[in-house]
């Protein structure tokens, strides 16, 4: 009964005018940023978010929030249309997505697409509506221990995901926890690394290096790989006649499919550091194994495309518990969701759901309507997404660097923030062009400082023993899973098609 | 150029690593860890995984960087982005804005002056609208602007 109470709060915060025109903004602003190949919705978010900061929270989060999943639905018109996914989670949406444009049947699945991404967001959401209060109450008996092996555990299943780059990204984790550590120490007050610096005892601002790394790292990559020299050609045609419509079949043969990707891609979302990209892949991984026919799979399966198109999109509500409840980003996306509520002064963690139910459960009353409204948006708004891909890079990356770049100025109105973002996109570039992760940076940025802290108050409890981590039930718990994770994802590297 | 950009990594890991020593306590006045703590176990496990790749690339030397015939154009679009940046300060944004947005399409969209100059005149304009209006957000004003209006 409670649930329903809070449920229906939720809604009637979410079903105002405003917050509804918000979302609206968000789904569409979320579908290009992910129909854009090289921006997703960490990029988005980053770049978007310095814009947010004079609305209402609850408006801005609904924003940003609609953004961050509406992504998975853009991304994945790329992957079919063009082979080309938008974003890192929709990769596995081209094994069968594409080779089914090919076979001429693009129409049914841009829409088998869409159904699976509504069917995997609003699964996603239920399963928050059911386990966020539950996991709320399960977060308040951890302790700094627990705290710390979260934090620790989400970044190496993310370096886990790199394959071979693992050492780049260890070294791009400890980038980012070394800008964590510039500023004042808490315990202390004493100043650390700001070598005089007035600038740098309040440490290193998020947002320029999010933006930065993300954002202009991005733009000067895709400069150099020549993007800006396509004309966007290659794009598959579909047409809007009775072929554009999936046959009965296609529903019947992938209903289980559905619910059995969003099950897997939410309960991998929810493990800090997993991320839609892993729940995808495993996804696929495991539909194909299942399957009576694997031997369809990477030739235009209509369940390789489903499944992990409900997973991405159950995996990025998934991804909203661990941030909700325990104030831990799994990953770059949410931990710029993260820094947003920071910056507005929320403090995202157990009480969140007690002390601001308003604030969580609109949040998560808005990703029902969101989902649904992005179903009609994908189904009958598909052309005018599709000219989207037809706009040349070359005249939208201007326009990029200039909204990087004044957004980044307008939060603090500091130059040398702008300064900052400037060379953490040439930062960034390299880090792209040589193999390294800026998301592991960035990650680690904002985890950084919460490791710290629970590292520091673990070790004092436990008088300077390790042994802490392994005799507390929970934390060994957190240890054995994470370890099975970041063991089947690396077999699930394994196992994608080449 | 790999191995340069590591190198470069490590060279700021050993100052990282040598403030965090020098002039930061492992302990506390009160005996608990202190704020050198955890920077010498992060500038020590830079130290180590850079000299690992290193030795990795050494002895098990990986495929080069693939060059590209557009690196002119990132360097061209990242020293106009410089520019843009510094110009910010000086003549301000929506001027700034105008120039760079110009410039870099004349370079990538030679073509098109036309359409150029209409996406100049566009942009900031959005922008306007956007920042200043909707947000109440600043943008720069630039110290010629600002003498200019006394």
């Amino acid at each position: 009964m409670e649930l329903f109470d809070n449920l229906l709060l939720g809604m009637s915060v979410a079903l105002t005018p405003t917050n509804l025109l918000f979302l609206m903004i968000g789904a569409i602003v979320g579908m290009i940023v992910g129909i854009i190949p090289g921006f997703g919705p960490s990029a988005g978010l980053a770049i978007l978010l310095p814009i947010t900061f004079g609305m209402d929270p609850i408006s801005a989060v609904v924003m940003l929030a609609a953004i961050y999943y509406a992504a998975m639905y853009g991304g994945t018109i790329t992957s079919i249309l063009l082979n080309t996914p938008g974003e890192s989670s929709t990769v596995a949406s081209t094994f069968d997505g594409y080779p089914l444009a090919t076979q001429g049947r693009a129409g049914p699945a841009l829409v088998m697409q869409a159904v699976a991404s509504f069917v995997g967001g609003t699964v996603g959401v239920i399963l928050i509506t059911l386990l966020a209060p539950l996991f709320s109450q399960l977060a308040r008996s951890f302790g700094p221990p627990e705290y710390f092996l979260f934090a620790i555990a989400g970044l190496l299943l993310l370096i886990v995901m790199l394959g071979e780059n693992r050492i780049l990204g260890v070294i791009s984790a400890l980038i980012g926890f070394s800008l964590g550590t510039v500023g004042v120490d808490l315990e202390t007050g004493m100043q650390r690394f700001t070598f005089g610096s007035a600038e740098l005892i309040g440490g290193i601002e998020f947002i320029p290096i999010a933006i930065g790394l993300f954002g202009l790292g991005e733009i000067f990559y895709s400069f150099f790989q020549g993007i800006h020299r396509s004309e966007s050609g290659g794009i598959v045609q579909y047409q809007r006649e009775k072929r554009f419509w999936p046959e009965a079949r296609d529903f019947i043969d992938t209903r289980i499919t559905m619910v059995r990707g969003s099950l897997v891609g939410f309960t991998i979302g929810v493990l800090p550091g997993a991320g839609a990209t892993i729940a995808s892949l495993v996804s696929y991984t495991i539909e194909k194994s299942s399957s009576r026919t694997p031997e369809k799979f990477g030739k235009g399966a209509m369940a390789g495309l489903v499944a992990p198109e409900a997973a991405n999109n159950a995996a990025s509500a998934g991804a909203m518990v661990p941030l909700l409840t325990l104030g831990i980003p799994g990953s770059a996306s949410t931990a710029v969701l993260l820094a947003a509520f920071l910056l507005w002064g929320l403090r995202p963690g157990p009480l969140l759901m007690t002390q601001n139910p308003e604030f969580a459960w609109g949040l998560i009353a808005s990703m029902y309507l969101g989902n649904a409204a992005l179903l009609a948006l994908n189904i009958f708004a598909i052309p005018l997404f599709v000219r989207m891909i037809q706009i040349p890079y070359r005249l939208l990356a201007p326009a990029v660097i200039v909204v990087c770049t004044i957004g980044t100025f307008s939060v603090h109105s500091s130059m040398i923030e702008t300064a900052l973002m400037l060379v953490a996109g040439v930062v960034g570039f390299f880090m792209k062009l040589l193999g390294f992760s800026p998301a592991a940076t960035v990650l680690a940025l904002v985890l950084g400082p919460l490791a710290e802290e629970t590292l520091r108050q673990s070790l004092t409890i436990s008088r300077g023993s390790f042994a802490i981590f392994i005799e507390r039930p929970a934390s060994l718990t957190i240890i054995i899973v994470a370890l099975a994770i970041m063991m089947l994802a690396s077999l699930t590297r394994r196992s994608r098609p080449s | 150029m790999r191995i340069a950009f590591t190198l470069v990594i490590l060279f700021a890991s050993a100052i990282y690593t040598y403030a965090a020593f020098t002039d930061l306590n492992f302990l506390s006045s009160t005996g608990r860890l202190g704020p050198g703590f955890f920077p010498r176990i992060i500038g020590g496990g830079l130290i180590c995984v850079c000299v690992l790749d290193l030795a990795i690339g050494f002895f098990r030397p990986r495929e080069p960087v693939a060059g590209s015939e557009h690196t002119q154009t990132v360097i061209v679009v990242a020293t106009l982005s410089a520019l843009f940046v510094a110009a910010l300060g000086v003549i301000g944004g929506y001027p700034a804005m105008f120039a760079f947005i110009f410039a870099i399409l004349m370079i990538l969209n030679r073509a098109r002056p036309v359409q150029n100059g209409v996406i100049a005149l566009l942009l900031p304009s959005a922008i306007y609208l956007l920042f200043d209006v909707w947000l109440n957000a600043s943008v720069p004003r630039g110290i010629l602007l600002e003498r200019w209006l006394g």
